[in-house]
């Protein structure tokens, strides 16, 4: 049974504003799905519409096996929710908070007090659990936003955009946590603006712009629907005769821009040695070489035209030096 | 299914004790934010007496101080302002996006709206009790346990009502911008009655709303034990007043949550 | 003359904030309306009483005290704006300016005259049309509107001084009970002489007093020197006052910056 079934939903917000035109997706059990987009893509209405707090204008979406619509109070509890802008009361302390969770959710007394110290510990806020959430670092509200949603052991945790804003080191520990919750069996619905929290978490991506699903797959067969990776060459003396019969031994000649050679390697990086040998057998010198790997956005661009918003945020990826080729199968 | 259903209603009542609790967090844990909720109807109630005290002097009204005849309104008024905070509050939860916790949690829409209705009544003895004292200080009858009781239940429920209304302008306009209606609102219909004088001598259009306003029999009924006695008569009509708002009232409420966020 | 520039462009932009947001205007001008209905219909048996000034109606009355009413409140809010600039720094960009210290403040007092003027028109048209008369006709309305305008500028100078004394615009939205102490204890809602004490007495001295009388005095009798008087010297009073403190305020801030 998938964990999500999502069917042309549709939310229009006006006549002419359709924040979400259309989406059909499908989560397996065990899964993580990440939900890549720029600001205003319509990810978090979908979220909203799959965690029952926005009603669909078109379209049917199942969680858990149950319908949003239909069957609300059973998708509510099976799901964990953790939103964007870790909503929190700053006048409550952390354990309070985690504990009203608990209420919510039908919990008795005992046993939500035997959870709630249980996921504190786990996400490491035990000392701070006393101290009234006003207190916490954007950090520690994130980490204690993830163990509320937990409370109940969901079977889908879904997360909007959960690391958005946090420092380097906060994002590590949040997708670490990620992942330990799915090694025992949460299936992860998350939305992000960032390609790098896409590739390294999700099973899957589903690129989202204007309200569509514009690709879907894998990180890495996404990225090699736009290319493969590329060495970008530049040789001290031009281009001697000889470099090409070289070069062309490890993969397909491509154009160059601004006197860079440049040619295809499918086995990405394991290919810089093998080029790096050859050429200096060859007596061939090398000013400057640099791997490109396609990454999602250019995945994005190539479907949609534009870079995503997040792509400036993320660790700089060298520009391609010519167009994207089309996969030569 | 006896079993499962008396676990639900375990829950239930927990969830609404645990809003409750949360509720009483910002009285305690905020340095006077029970202030502004009775300083506005305490002001009003010596304001209101010192300006239209002499008022008694009248032929139709019965009764040995203004103080008494007002204080059952000022203390309605509080409720009304309690219930309207209560609103606000709710707003506040919604802007930052702490409802939505509650909302995407299986418990039932009712439950959430009893939490905060229930956390307003309770909270409205504050400024009741308040003004009690300071009328009892200023000349007003003290009005015996039993008016003291109904005055109290009556106020009790008057918050309730206000509640439900401020709770449905929160979900409609989900902005604490919303607030001057929640109050405004709620002090047009407790003022418009037989506030500050009996129905004979009130004049030109109040006259007539005051007649139809079912809240006139609420001012009335908690009126009873400080300027007369209590009878059934004066006082069942107040209840169908009141049930007959957090009927609708309530409705409305409810109609909300389910619209917005069913 | 550069000043005179100055000041109307901070007058113009104080006036345009007033009137341009309708949910800060709505509690200056719909709450006294509506606590004049009802007070109105509530208490309107109150002109049979003994001692009551001989009038038409409770409404014509009670006019004078919803329009000072109006204007305290327009003061008080003449004082949040400007704490709210305080807070935002704007002022502090005025003050670097090479513009003399009170055209700040006199630029933001133009707001809260004309939000004086404008409830004056409005209980005006209100009265009238609910068949309030005024006795002393035209030039009762250009002399009430006057003192109107006049009175909100006063109370402005005294909303500038805790602003300017405060910086916090939670304080001066904290003075809004204060409005009311203030109209309770003077002739705004009832004839002074049949107020109960301790306000009876108050309201004697009370400078809000002698302006409501002042603005009531055109409706409902024959116009009378000695009332207006007693009311100008109110509001000059209060804005003589208002004026020292804000003054006073504005060098500590500046001193202690």
């Amino acid at each position: 049974m998938s964990a999500i079934e999502v069917d042309n939903l549709q939310r229009a917000f006006s006549e002419e504003v359709l924040a979400v035109a259309g989406v059909d997706l499908e989560v397996a059990e065990g899964e993580i799905y990440a939900f890549l987009g720029p600001n205003g893509a319509g990810k978090t209405t979908t979220v909203r519409m799959l965690t029952t707090l926005l009603r669909p204008t078109g379209g049917t979406a199942r969680v858990a096996g149950h319908d949003v619509v239909t069957e609300a109070p059973a998708v509510r509890s099976a799901i964990g929710v953790a939103l964007q802008e870790a909503a929190l009361d700053p006048l409550m302390t952390g354990v309070e908070l985690i504990r009203m969770q608990a209420t919510l959710h039908g919990l008795d007394r005992a046993e939500g007090r035997r959870r709630s110290n249980a996921l504190l510990e786990r996400v490491g806020l035990t000392q701070a659990s006393k101290r009234r959430v006003g207190t916490y670092s954007g950090g520690m509200k994130r980490r204690l936003d993830l163990a509320s949603a937990l409370v109940h052991e969901p079977r889908v945790l879904f997360l909007d955009e959960p690391t958005t804003g946090l420092d380097p080191v906060s994002r590590k520990s949040i997708w670490e946590e990620v992942v330990k919750l799915n090694d025992e069996g949460t299936t992860v619905f998350l939305t992000t603006q960032y390609l790098e929290e896409a590739d390294q978490l999700a099973d899957r991506v589903g690129i989202i712009s204007a309200g569509l699903i514009v690709a879907e797959g894998t990180p890495t067969s996404l990225k090699a629907e736009v290319g493969k990776p590329r060495l970008e060459l530049v040789l001290a003396e031009g281009e001697p005769d000889d470099c090409f019969e070289v070069l062309e031994r490890f993969g397909q000649r491509l154009p160059g821009k601004d006197g860079k050679l440049v040619i295809e390697v499918e086995s990405g990086a394991a290919a810089i040695a093998p080029v790096v040998i050859a050429l200096d057998e060859a007596e061939i010198a090398v000013e400057s070489l640099e791997l490109v790997e396609p990454t999602l956005d250019d995945v994005f661009v190539e479907k949609t035209g534009q870079h995503l918003e997040g792509a400036a945020d993320e660790a700089p990826t060298p520009e391609p030096a010519g167009e994207p080729q089309p996969d030569p199968a | 299914m006896g079993g499962a259903g008396s676990v639900a209603l375990t829950a239930d009542l927990q969830t609404i004790g645990a809003m409750m609790r949360r509720s009483a967090n910002e009285l305690i844990r905020v340095p006077g934010a029970a202030i502004p909720g009775v300083l506005a109807p305490t002001i009003f109630f010596l304001g209101l007496t010192a300006a239209f005290g002499s008022l008694i002097e009248l032929r139709g009204f019965d009764v040995s101080s203004y103080q008494s005849f007002l204080i059952p309104v000022s203390m309605l008024q509080g409720a009304g302002f309690t219930g309207a905070a209560a609103g606000v509050n709710l707003a506040r939860d919604i802007e930052i996006g702490l409802f939505d916790r509650f909302l995407a949690s299986p418990a039932p829409r009712w439950v959430l709206i009893a939490g905060v209705v229930l956390s307003a009544s309770v909270r409205s003895l504050i400024p009741a009790s308040v003004l009690l004292v300071v009328a009892l200080i200023v000349g007003a009858d003290f009005p015996g346990l039993g008016g003291l009781l109904l005055a109290f239940f009556l106020v009790m429920w008057m918050a309730i009502v206000a509640a439900c209304w401020g709770v449905t302008l929160a979900l409609r306009f989900k902005t604490q911008a919303a607030a001057p209606l929640m109050q405004a609102v709620m002090l047009a219909l407790i003022l418009c009655t037989t506030a500050y004088a009996p129905q004979e001598l009130l004049t030109g259009w109040l006259y007539t709303v005051a007649e139809i306003n079912p809240i006139t029999q609420v001012v009335e009924a908690a009126r009873q034990g400080f300027t007369g006695t209590i009878t059934w008569a004066g006082t069942w009509p107040a209840l169908v007043a009141l049930l007959g708002f957090t009927v609708v009232l309530g409705g409305f409420a409810l109609r909300g949550m389910r619209r917005t966020a069913y | 003359m550069n000043t005179v520039r100055v000041v109307v462009a901070l007058g113009r932009r104080s006036v345009l904030q007033t009137f341009r947001r309708p949910q800060l205007l709505a509690p200056l001008i719909v709450f006294p309306t509506l606590l004049l209905a009802i007070q109105t219909g509530g208490a309107g048996a109150a002109v049979n009483l003994p001692g009551f000034p001989p009038v038409d109606s409770f409404l014509s009355f009670m006019l004078a005290g919803a329009m000072i009413q109006s204007t305290l409140l327009a003061g008080n809010a003449a004082g949040i704006a400007l704490a709210v600039d305080i807070e935002m720094g704007f002022t502090d960009r005025l003050l670097a300016a090479p513009i003399p210290r009170w055209s700040i403040v006199v630029g933001r007092l133009a707001g809260a005259a004309a939000l004086g003027t404008f409830s004056a028109v409005w209980f005006l048209a209100i009265g009238l049309i609910f068949g309030v008369e005024i006795a002393e006709g035209i030039p009762g309305v250009l002399l009430m509107i006057a003192v109107t305008t006049l009175s909100a500028l006063a109370f402005g100078t005294l909303g500038a001084a805790i602003a300017l004394r405060s910086g916090s615009a939670s304080v001066v939205q904290g003075m809004f009970p204060l409005v009311f102490v203030i109209l309770f204890l003077s002739s705004a809602f009832f004839p002074q002489e049949l107020l109960q004490e301790p306000a009876k007495t108050i309201a004697q001295f009370n400078p809000a007093s002698f302006i409501v009388d002042a603005v009531r005095d055109p409706v409902i009798s024959a116009f009378s020197s000695e009332d207006l008087w007693k009311g100008l010297a109110g509001i000059a009073l209060v804005g003589f006052v208002g004026s020292v403190l804000s003054a006073g305020a504005l060098k500590r801030r500046l001193r202690t910056g």
